[in-house]
């Protein structure tokens, strides 16, 4: 479509796919930061509501206006670096952590036909963006110089790389029941089944995934890089103002990445599983974008009620849960799909 | 490990009820007092700022006679006072130094004239502590401030001097309640003696 306009306007070539990709780039750049700055007013809203308070309410009506607010006050905030600190590294950690959050969007089909890189490797590419995030939370907490940043670069180090192994296991059965790993034709192979949806046959890989993403994001109840209690903010304690928010910025896109890939690879993407649309056939005139968007925040609401319910776990249980549990469960639920896979 | 709890393990039944509580809290009433757009009303009774209560003639009516100073247990009054013309007792300065008072009302229940109260303004805020060294002209206008909030009835308590109250005998101590004081008559006339 974009396509389209833009060779009527009189060009051709590859300059066509070239400005419709820096299009289509600005398009979601821009859709994600609005996204970003909003799940944080929605997250508030959650839990204040959760805890019988009302969350922001002044700026603007219901305080709609909040995060434009939270916004410019943190890019006009002083930007303080610790004397202490290395500044080199201080200040490429957190562009680190957005780049590769970011990164992570370029597979992502928002619906069908949308994405920015349809490659063959989409998984393996998300997996390898979100262990990179990693290195912008490891070098924040080490070139701040700061006890409590440095526990929580360390905490995070930890947490992150035996979650990942659980995280990357724990989609192997989707890999294998689809049989790719392009996150459109893991969408379109759920397609294929009565129920639409991977979460069915795959519900041990679909638990192992949600738990592992929350402690891949770093959210509640296993936020011990930034347990507030503990470590007043954890790696990003001695940050302020616009590189602050851009750890956040990282948080939130991380939650939306892992949204989107638990909605592919489980949850059937952009379409409704196929005995509904046979049941309701008018639902078939609803946008993809509408069903992937309500899948998304669904989740994101998921993660705000788990983060509103439950405490924060211990660190030693943290680490036996991850490779005492989730890890046999992942290796299980791959033998089992295998075995199905081969001789069904 | 029975059965049960392993059923409980394995549905993590207990986080799954924790939610089911947490989502059913999300659409309950929020208890939350926007505060400057809904005041609440301060409860009968409550201590907050003081003031000098003001005769209906303008000016206070505090004579001087320091029980409120002497009853301080923080010891943030001072009255300085001094012989007016007519051989009256006036009191050129009475300051309460705020920060300093734990408001236990002890100088309202000690005063013989209901001359100091503490209202119920709890508003009140500064950048220096001089804002918050209270003298008779602030106080008087604190209590104007008060009075300006209240119905007119509610101040007859006050606005009736209760110097009416203290006919005074010849060289008896006055009495703050004349009804207290027919209750235990024979208390009294036994302290008089």
């Amino acid at each position: 479509m974009i396509e389209s306009v833009i060779s009527s306007l009189g060009i051709s070539g590859f300059a066509v796919s070239m400005i419709a990709l820096l299009v289509k780039i600005a398009i979601v750049f821009g859709v994600v930061m609005l996204h970003v700055a909003y799940a944080t007013y929605f997250e508030r809203k959650v839990i204040g509501h959760v805890q019988l308070r009302l969350g922001p309410m002044t700026v603007g009506p219901h305080g709609l206006l909040q995060p434009i607010a939270d916004g410019i006050k943190s890019f006009f905030k002083e930007d303080i670096i610790p004397s202490g600190a290395d500044r080199h590294v201080f200040k490429i950690a957190p562009v680190i952590s957005v780049f590769a959050a970011l990164g992570c969007l370029a597979v992502v089909p928002f619906f069908d036909g949308f994405v920015l890189a349809n490659i063959n490797i989409g998984l393996l590419y998300i997996f390898a963006m979100s262990s990179l995030s990693a290195y912008g939370i490891v070098m924040a907490g080490w070139s701040s110089n700061s006890k409590y940043s440095f526990l929580g670069g360390l905490r995070s180090t930890a947490q992150v790389i035996s979650y990942e192994v659980a995280l990357g296991l724990s989609l192997v059965g989707v890999m294998i029941m689809s049989e790719s790993l392009n996150l459109t034709q893991i969408v379109e192979a759920q397609q294929k089944y009565w129920h639409g949806m991977f979460i069915i046959p795959q519900f041990l890989g679909a638990f192992v995934f949600m738990i592992a993403a929350f402690a891949e994001t770093n959210r509640a109840p296993f936020d011990l890089p930034e347990a507030e209690s503990e470590l007043v903010a954890g790696f990003f304690v001695e940050y302020s103002g616009m590189r602050f928010a851009l750890f956040y910025m990282a948080e939130y896109i991380g939650m939306l990445v892992m949204s989107s890939i638990s909605v592919l690879c489980f949850a059937g993407g952009w379409t409704v599983p196929p005995f509904v649309i046979n049941a309701f056939p008018s639902l078939a005139a609803v946008p993809g974008i509408v069903w992937f968007m309500l899948k998304i925040y669904f989740h994101v609401f998921v993660y705000y009620w788990i983060r509103s319910t439950l405490p924060r776990f211990r660190y030693d249980h943290l680490m036996a849960l991850g490779w005492k549990v989730l890890i046999p469960l992942a290796l299980l639920n791959i033998v089992i799909t295998a075995l199905i896979k081969y001789f069904c | 490990m029975g059965l049960k709890k392993i059923i409980k393990k394995v549905f993590m039944l207990e986080i799954l009820k924790g939610m089911a509580l947490t989502f059913r809290a999300l659409f309950k009433r929020p208890v939350t007092r926007q505060y400057p757009r809904h005041k609440r009303e301060p409860f009968g009774g409550f201590r907050g700022l003081h003031a000098l209560v003001r005769r209906p003639d303008g000016d206070a009516v505090c004579v001087g006679c320091g029980l409120c100073a002497a009853v301080c247990p923080s010891k943030c009054i001072k009255i300085h006072t001094s012989i007016g013309p007519d051989h009256k007792k006036v009191v050129n300065r009475y300051e309460v130094e705020v920060l300093r008072c734990l408001y236990c009302a002890l100088c309202v229940e000690a005063c013989p004239y209901k001359a100091v109260v503490l209202t119920d303004i709890y508003e009140y805020s500064g950048f220096t502590r001089e804002e918050f060294y209270m003298t008779k002209d602030k106080l008087l206008a604190n209590w104007d401030r008060f009075a300006d909030s209240r119905k007119k009835s509610y101040f007859a308590n006050f606005w009736r001097p209760l110097l009416s109250d203290f006919k005074s005998g010849k060289d008896q101590a006055r009495l703050l309640d004349v009804s207290r004081a027919e209750k235990h008559k024979d208390i009294y006339i036994e302290a008089g003696k």
